[in-house]
């Protein structure tokens, strides 16, 4: 056992990784979380790198509870680069139960030192939600209900992260009548700081984001009410939708594989609970191919971030919507119509003019009352005896 | 140079091509070039009319505000026949060709502002009118007016015309005017009821404005106000024309008829001023007059003009005074004029933000056929018997065209 | 002028007798007891759209159903340019709107079409009945066949609605017209069947107001004034909206109960009603001019005695 642990950039030359695809990694980094992340928000990879590459390795404790490891296999599910050993490497993974060789007392045993030679500095993953029925009797680790573990084990983490639904608020064990009393994290560790990944799964990058937020910069990102990060949750999809542009044209698919489901259409009259779902799915795919992530390859997003929404509202009901920015392309009620044109407008005035001119012309033609007055007895006045011109 | 007007004489001394004759004939011929264009393009290229403002200037304007200045025959029809001024009864003819011409003028552009005129027809089948609606009223009782009282009464001069150049035809017209002056007074009572309906259905049109036309001209009362204003509209019109041919031909200027039709004009303008403010004080908007906003400055303008017209019209008849009488009659045409415009367009505000300016073609259109009802009236005038004259230039009309037959030029100028 | 009994008499019988008749004709036609005058009612079966933009999203879908249902140019390309309509006008007959507080906040939609008024003025206003309202479902119509283009329509309707193809040879009113061939076969008009969220639904006039009053009994205070657009306004419309915002910010004008051809048109009506007043003037106006006549024509017989020349009409 080494005294001096090695910074991540020694280690990874040590793994033999390539600066290359070191570098990568803080660019996909810098994609996946830009802003509200101090350790991202600097003007190149090689900068987000520097910081990185000086840090230690944080050590990271993973417990599995009411789980089906799919939050684990998203940290798997990646290749080009093979970030998954990147991550490993980057990250000094003491405990997981799906990815460590060690079972039986020795996994027991492989726990205890990892937490003891970590004490304090350690960062918790939890991925799966904890029963609470029955004195938390649902599931047990090595005999032991997860209630009691995590209790024990959390209290020792400098902090937590809740990777998953599951974790953050109870996800699928918790659906319907929650037999279980499946409940999320930060509903049982209340001391201590509890960042919230919810997703089923959630996107890799920001499990990573975080953790290395905090062996960077020794702070947890900012969170939002729900204590989840606002770099990754602070937007719902439907703002955030390459399909936004057929909602607010009107534009849906009605049935799949229909036509407008064919042309991609907007999906929320499928059901499609982008309008609610607080995610950056939409900028961030998975398995690192573009467009892989549910509403990519047309189907419609189901909220699995949101409790209330994911495993809970049916996948094909219409979800409401509130809050949502009205698209600016909508006309107002009053529009502006109708204009004066200037060649019109000197035609008037051309028009006024020659009229005025004309009477004006007419007008000094005629007599005036003196002039009329003054004809009077000459051979222009045709008067009659009485005064009177006029007849009858 | 004044003289008593006695008898209708034509302008016989001037030729009919003149400079002015020409300019007006070339902007109707501008028009009609236009007009074709409005056929085949459509209104929307033609005109700067739009769904916010659906009538441009050739209904309100040609047809609704210059029939009001076409309503000579109307007002001083009545004034003649009705209340016995007789000493009008000469300037009858005047005022009957220049309502006949400013109908058919404005008659001919509402056919070129209809979108779809091929529809016109189903004004002939009764069983197809909505009694209810006013347009409907002006649409059968316009042209109605126009051909047939307003039309016999413009035959007179044309019957002169043929009794006295073409005397194989005089057996015909004598038997004409026989049947003529039996229905004379059938048709005479048509030429008054028609057009006091249809000035104000003119005036109703804009009652479906509804509050779109600002306070201060809507009101139910729109119909009689408009064919109130019909009537000084027409006096001031055949006033102004009178005034305006003698000092163009040198024609003697009758100060008597002239003083009569003024204060004719003067009583209806000053009643017309007390019932439109009467009923703007009644409905309780006269506040609205003293904002200081376009509506109010227009509502001013309006009456300012007629008040002063009032005043002129008094004083130039004391005075006896033709100048100021023809301001007199120019304030007051434009004041009514102004009138009748402003609830149609200036004063209608369909919703927010919308607004309405003429293009160049509407305008040469509108001018046109403005032009072609002055063309017209410049050479019926000279060739019919219509401008009242004294007695003895009768008598010189009839040396010059004993002189002009022998020398086979019937336009000859006259060197005295 | 010395007038004998007998011309006396006879004048006094015919005066005497026109003012009588003048009086009791002008007074039943102004007073309208010869015409009945009542709030005019919409037809039993009539049908109506109710719209509520509580549940209005801005989707669209209402406008693109309508275009396609109604095969007007489609708003969204024209010369291959990205167009949206900002009116209705003579491509569209539907089309929402938004109203942008300056709060930013507190915005709303609003769908806009033919209001399709119980008594209404486009209808009062033409002159050969080409805007024919039905009398079993109240749908007001246009008739290509009977307009004339002349755009009264356009000026009478208080809601903006009917607009005209200002381009073209022959133009023509474009309006909604309630989808009457869907109807026909049974189907609901093309925008309430698409609307997603239901903001806009069809039915009964009588079934959608009672649906409406309904929405804002359950609903206390989440509708504007706690009433209903269209059940009285103009007269009555047949398109009814719930708004949570004033009427008068998503363009509905605030109009009164009376419907604009009753309130504007009744002197109208009543003058002209069996053209009793026409008549009676004309006859009256006749008997003057006649007796001016003769007095005319003795004139010009003297005239043309005195000059020798032939009298001028």
């Amino acid at each position: 056992m080494r005294n001096e642990k090695p910074t991540i950039s020694e280690h990874l030359k040590e793994a033999g990784v390539s600066r290359r695809n070191f570098i990568q990694l803080c660019t996909t980094l810098m994609i996946a979380a830009p802003v509200h992340l101090s350790l991202t928000r600097k003007a190149s990879a090689w900068e987000v790198a520097k910081v990185v590459g000086k840090a230690k390795r944080p050590s990271v404790v993973w417990l599995h509870f009411q789980d089906c490891t799919g939050c684990s296999e998203t940290l798997l599910r990646t290749s080009r680069p093979d970030v998954a050993d990147l991550i490993l490497n980057v990250i000094s993974l003491d405990y997981h139960e799906t990815l460590m060789a060690a079972s039986g007392y020795q996994a027991e045993a492989a726990l205890k030192q990892a937490i003891d030679e970590n004490l304090g500095k350690f960062v918790l993953v939890v991925e799966g939600s904890i029963p609470t029925k029955d004195q938390g009797q649902y599931m047990k680790l090595a005999g032991r209900p997860a209630l009691q573990v995590l209790k024990e084990v959390g209290q020792k983490a400098a902090a937590v992260v809740a990777m998953g639904s599951c974790a953050s608020w109870g996800g699928v064990p918790s659906a319907g009548a929650n037999p279980t009393g499946a409940t999320g994290v930060d509903s049982i560790l209340t001391e201590k700081p509890v960042v919230n990944l919810p997703g089923c799964p959630p996107n890799p990058y920001n499990l990573l984001a975080v953790v290395l937020e905090y062996a960077t910069m020794g702070r947890l990102p900012a969170l939002d009410e729900k204590n989840r990060p606002k770099f990754a949750y602070d937007r719902v999809i439907h703002d955030h939708c390459p399909r936004r542009a057929h909602f607010d044209a009107g534009r849906f698919a009605r049935e799949f594989g229909d036509e407008g489901h064919r042309q991609g259409w907007c999906l929320y009259r499928l059901g499609c609970k982008g309008p609610v779902t607080h995610a950056a799915c939409s900028t961030r795919h998975f398995n690192e191919v573009p467009d892989v992530w549910p509403i990519g390859i047309g189907s419609p997003c189901v909220g699995c971030t949101e409790k209330g929404i994911a495993f809970n509202m049916p996948i094909f009901q219409t979800a409401e919507l509130r809050g949502i920015t009205p698209p600016e392309a909508l006309p107002l009620i009053n529009t502006p119509i109708g204009k004066v044109g200037p060649i019109a407008a000197g035609m008037v005035g051309a028009i006024a003019g020659g009229i005025g001119g004309a009477a004006l012309m007419a007008s000094r033609r005629l007599p005036t009352g003196k002039e009329v007055s003054a004809t009077k007895g000459s051979p222009d006045d045709h008067t009659k005896p009485d005064g009177k011109t006029g007849g009858d | 140079m004044i003289d008593q007007w006695e008898r209708n004489v034509p302008v016989y001394d001037v030729p009919i091509w003149t400079r002015p004759f020409i300019a007006m004939c070339g902007l109707g011929a501008l028009a009609v070039l236009f007009v074709t264009y409005r056929e085949l393009a459509g209104l929307g290229p033609a005109s700067g009319m739009n769904d916010a403002y659906a009538w441009g200037i050739w209904k309100t304007f040609n047809t609704m505000t210059l029939t009001g200045l076409g309503s000579g025959a109307f007002a001083i029809g009545m004034a003649a026949w009705l209340f016995k001024r007789h000493n009008l009864h000469v300037v009858m003819r005047t005022a009957c060709l220049t309502s006949f011409l400013a109908y058919l003028s404005g008659l001919m552009l509402l056919g070129v502002d209809v979108g779809r005129p091929w529809n016109f027809y189903w004004v002939f089948t009764p069983w197809r009118w909505n009694l209810h609606s006013p347009l409907l009223e002006v649409a059968v009782c316009m042209p109605t007016y126009a051909m047939i009282p307003l039309l016999l009464e413009n035959i007179p001069p044309f019957t002169d015309w043929l009794h006295q150049h073409k005397p194989k035809y005089r057996e015909y017209v004598r038997k004409a005017e026989a049947v003529m002056v039996r229905c004379y007074p059938f048709i005479v009572g048509l030429a008054y009821l028609l057009p006091a309906m249809h000035q104000s259905s003119l005036g109703a049109l804009m009652l479906l404005g509804g509050n779109r036309v600002y306070p201060l001209w809507q009101t139910p009362w729109l119909p009689v106000l408009y064919v109130w204003a019909a009537a000084f509209l027409g006096f001031s019109c055949v006033a102004g024309t009178l005034l305006f041919c003698s000092q163009m031909w040198k024609r003697p200027i009758d100060l008597d008829v002239l003083v009569e039709m003024n204060r004719l004009t003067a009583g209806l303008i000053a009643s017309w001023l007390v019932f439109r403010i009467a009923d703007i004080v009644f409905r309780g908007v006269i506040g609205l007059a003293f904002k200081f906003d376009i509506y109010a400055g227009l509502f001013w303008m309006e009456t300012a003009f007629l008040g002063v017209a009032i005043w002129m019209l008094r004083d130039s008849s004391r005075q006896r005074d033709p100048r100021l009488m023809f301001h007199a009659h120019l304030m007051s045409a434009f004041g009514g004029m102004l009138y009748r415009f402003d609830p149609t367009t200036l004063a209608f505000q369909p919703k927010p933000g919308a607004f309405y300016f003429p293009t160049p073609i509407e305008l040469f259109i509108s001018l046109g056929f403005v032009a072609l009802a002055i063309a017209a009236f410049m050479f019926l005038v000279k060739v019919l018997a219509i401008l009242p004259a004294p007695m003895r230039l009768w008598y010189r009309m009839e040396t010059h065209e004993k002189k002009a037959a022998e020398l086979q030029n019937p336009r000859f100028v006259a060197a005295d | 002028m010395a007038l004998s009994r007998r011309e006396m008499l006879q004048k006094i019988t015919v005066g005497s007798a026109s003012v009588v008749a003048t009086g009791a004709a002008t007074g039943a036609a102004l007073t309208g007891t010869a015409q009945a005058q009542e709030m005019p009612q919409a037809p039993r079966e009539a049908v109506a759209m109710l719209y509520d933009n509580t549940r209005c999203i801005g989707c669209q879908s209402c406008v693109a159903a309508c275009v396609e249902a109604n095969k007007t140019l489609e708003n969204a390309r024209i010369e291959g340019v990205h167009h949206t309509n900002l009116e209705l006008n003579a491509t569209t007959k539907n089309i929402i709107k938004l109203y942008k507080p300056a709060d930013g906040k507190s915005y709303a939609y609003v769908k806009q079409q033919c209001m399709h008024c119980v008594d209404p003025a486009c209808v009062a206003g033409c002159m050969f009945k080409g805007l024919r309202k039905d009398a079993k479902t109240g749908v007001v119509t246009w008739n290509s066949k009977v307009c004339v283009g002349c755009r009264y329509c356009e000026i009478a309707c208080p809601y903006h609605v009917p607009k005209f193809q200002w381009e073209g040879w022959n133009p023509k009113i474009v309006k909604c017209e309630f989808c009457k061939e869907r109807q026909a076969q049974g189907l609901q008009p093309a925008c309430t069947s698409v609307c997603p969220t239901k903001a806009v639904i069809f039915g009964k006039r009588t079934e959608l107001l009672a649906e409406a009053k309904n929405r804002i009994k359950e609903n206390p205070n989440k509708y504007y004034q706690d009433r209903v657009f269209g059940e009285f306004e103009g007269g009555g419309t047949q398109v009814l909206y719930l708004s949570k915002v004033p009427f008068d910010k998503i363009g509905l004008p605030d109009l009164p109960h009376e419907s604009v051809p009753e309130k504007y048109l009744k002197w109208q009506k009543r003058v002209y009603s069996y053209l009793a007043v026409p008549a009676v003037l004309y006859a009256s106006m006749v008997g003057v001019i006649r007796g001016n006549w003769k007095k005319h024509q003795e004139h010009m017989a003297e005239d043309e005695k005195k000059t020798g020349l032939r009298p001028q009409l």
